[in-house]
């Protein structure tokens, strides 16, 4: 554990409230009197995802949370939990619901590189990579000769069956490029 | 309402000046007073209290006062229980053992941080939040005064208003007159001075001096008497009236808080500092300045900026009041902007107690704070 001022906290840092992990969504400094200073902070429990609003001065000191991260690559479902795996191929299970905005995104053999991020050894969230390429399992077909004007359209993933809005010129089977952060459609490869 | 029998532990660390003991003295009288609460007023400096208050024991580690457990704090903090409810006031260090009994009821006491005054926006949306301790099972919660519902308000005696709306210029000749001064002659302008170190003050005095009004000042012990001594080359000695041309300067002695209230009533114009005077200075209900206590970075000009955006909200001569407060806060032009602040004086009384009466429909910090320990 390191020790943290709360004046120093920023987005990201991961402090123990009340026993518990939260990630600091935002602090924000006032001045108060006499030269002294108030942190208002928001933060997310990383146990219940519950947001919460607290406030602190400034010299005050908070337990700081390194937390270990690894890459690993995700490697099946067994309900509840997705199982991920590192270099080491020690498997590390975390439960669906923790990450359910993730699983339109999720598929079998999926090759990208995740991050998983651990709180006493225990894993606790995963960080897809930014860009991910995925086939499109159905989508309308394009006509040729269209003159509608149409510029986007409606595709559905393979195996998840995430719903996406993509250019329209993509077709069934099409490997596309999607901004995770975004959730947008990016590109079609080809 | 009443207290429903907690007991209160209140915590004083005088840094400077008198603001620290001044609104704690006054807040604990007023629990004590109007909602019956069990108190235990903690305070390190004795003698800055024994000012405020002549009856205080300077060397007693234990006294009563007004139905009040007064202790000297020592760094030697005793072993006791925590009481129900606990206040740091500006935010002061609680000693560790103290928080450790704390951590040690049954039932975790009501812990507040009472914070400092201020009319920034960002106070309403601080005001009650929760500090978690870093490894006990305790919560504080952080306690902003304000001038809006959504902060817990400020000190304001039950009585207070009522009081002052029937203290009449009788009552104030015969108040002055204790001090030493005569009644009232003719067109005078009485102003009271209570201000911290401030470099613009030389330039104001030789303002009066030089102006078309007769001024009367009544200048208070430490910075201010030892200024305008400097300034007149003489010492200003208490019960003394010194004169030069149209200005007339009386230092008085250190006034009760009762008798601060009643100088603040007696005058047409109160120079404040601070926060305990410029609280009681609105509800005086008199044109009033404010020194603000100088923070680094100029931070507190932003402090000043935000109180009177609010307090001069709908005045139309606002801008002449806010040359006049910049100026004593050190930036502008103070003798320029004396003669117009003067000028405008009626409307700004009138306005003051409209802003008064805004005040006065939100409910007294005390209030707010027995129901925020109720939980209501």
């Amino acid at each position: 554990m390191s020790v943290k001022l709360a004046n120093n906290l920023q987005s990201g840092n991961v402090v123990i409230l009340e026993g518990e992990p939260v990630v600091v969504i935002k602090a924000v400094i006032n001045k108060s009197g006499r030269n002294q200073a108030v942190v208002k902070v928001k933060a997310k429990n990383l146990l219940t995802n519950r947001v919460s609003e607290v406030i602190f001065k400034s010299d005050d000191k908070l337990e700081g949370v390194m937390m270990e991260k690894k890459d690993c690559k995700y490697s099946y479902f067994s309900a509840p939990n997705h199982v991920f795996v590192d270099a080491d191929f020690n498997e590390y299970e975390i439960d669906a619901e923790t990450i359910a905005d993730l699983e339109k995104y999720i598929v079998d053999g999926m090759e990208e590189t995740c991050e998983v991020t651990f709180y006493e050894e225990r894993p606790i969230s995963v960080v897809l990579p930014k860009i991910i390429v995925r086939e499109v399992e159905y989508t309308e077909p394009v006509v040729r000769g269209d003159t509608s004007g149409k510029i986007s359209k409606t595709a559905v993933l393979k195996e998840t069956k995430h719903e996406l809005q993509v250019s329209a010129f993509v077709e069934i089977g099409d490997k596309i490029e999607i901004d995770t952060e975004t959730g947008e459609f990016r590109k079609r490869l080809t | 309402m009443q207290n429903h029998n907690f007991t209160w532990d209140i915590f004083c660390k005088v840094v400077d000046n008198y603001g620290d003991i001044g609104v704690c003295w006054r807040l604990a009288r007023q629990l004590a007073d109007e909602y019956d609460a069990d108190i235990r007023l903690w305070v390190d400096n004795l003698n800055t209290f024994a000012q405020l208050s002549p009856s205080i024991v300077t060397d007693a580690d234990v006294q009563h006062l007004d139905g009040m457990e007064i202790h000297r704090w020592r760094a030697d903090f005793p072993s006791l229980d925590a009481a129900d409810v606990v206040i740091e006031a500006f935010a002061c260090e609680l000693p560790e053992s103290y928080i450790e009994a704390m951590a040690e009821r049954k039932t975790a006491p009501v812990w507040i941080n009472l914070e400092y005054l201020s009319a920034e926006a960002w106070v309403d949306d601080s005001h009650l939040l929760a500090s978690p301790h870093r490894n006990l099972p305790l919560k504080k919660h952080f306690f902003f005064p304000g001038f809006t519902p959504a902060t817990g308000g400020l000190i304001r005696e039950r009585d207070l208003l009522s009081v002052r709306s029937n203290f009449n210029e009788s009552d104030a000749d015969i108040f002055l007159g204790g001090l030493g001064t005569p009644p009232r002659d003719g067109a005078e302008i009485r102003v009271s001075l209570f201000c911290y170190d401030n470099p613009v003050l030389p330039e104001l005095l030789q303002e009066w001096a030089d102006g078309p009004d007769r001024i009367r000042v009544f200048v208070t012990p430490g910075a201010p008497a030892r200024q305008v001594s400097d300034w007149l080359g003489e010492k200003l000695v208490p019960g003394t009236e010194l004169c030069m041309n149209q200005l007339t300067l009386h230092a008085i002695p250190f006034l009760s808080q009762s008798g601060y209230d009643r100088l603040l009533w007696a005058c047409d114009m109160n120079f404040v500092r601070g926060e305990d005077s410029f609280v009681r200075a609105q509800w005086a209900q008199r044109p009033f300045v404010w020194q603000i206590y100088p923070q680094a970075e100029n931070a507190h000009l932003v402090k000043l900026k935000a109180f009177l955006t609010q307090y001069l909200q709908n005045f139309p001569d606002s801008e002449t009041v806010k040359r006049f407060w910049y100026g004593w806060n050190g930036t502008g032009n103070l003798r320029a902007s004396w003669r117009d602040f003067v000028a405008i004086w009626p409307s700004l009384e009138l306005h003051t107690k409209v802003w008064v009466g805004q005040l006065d429909r939100t409910r007294n910090l005390a209030d707010n704070l027995v129901r925020f320990v109720r939980g209501e």
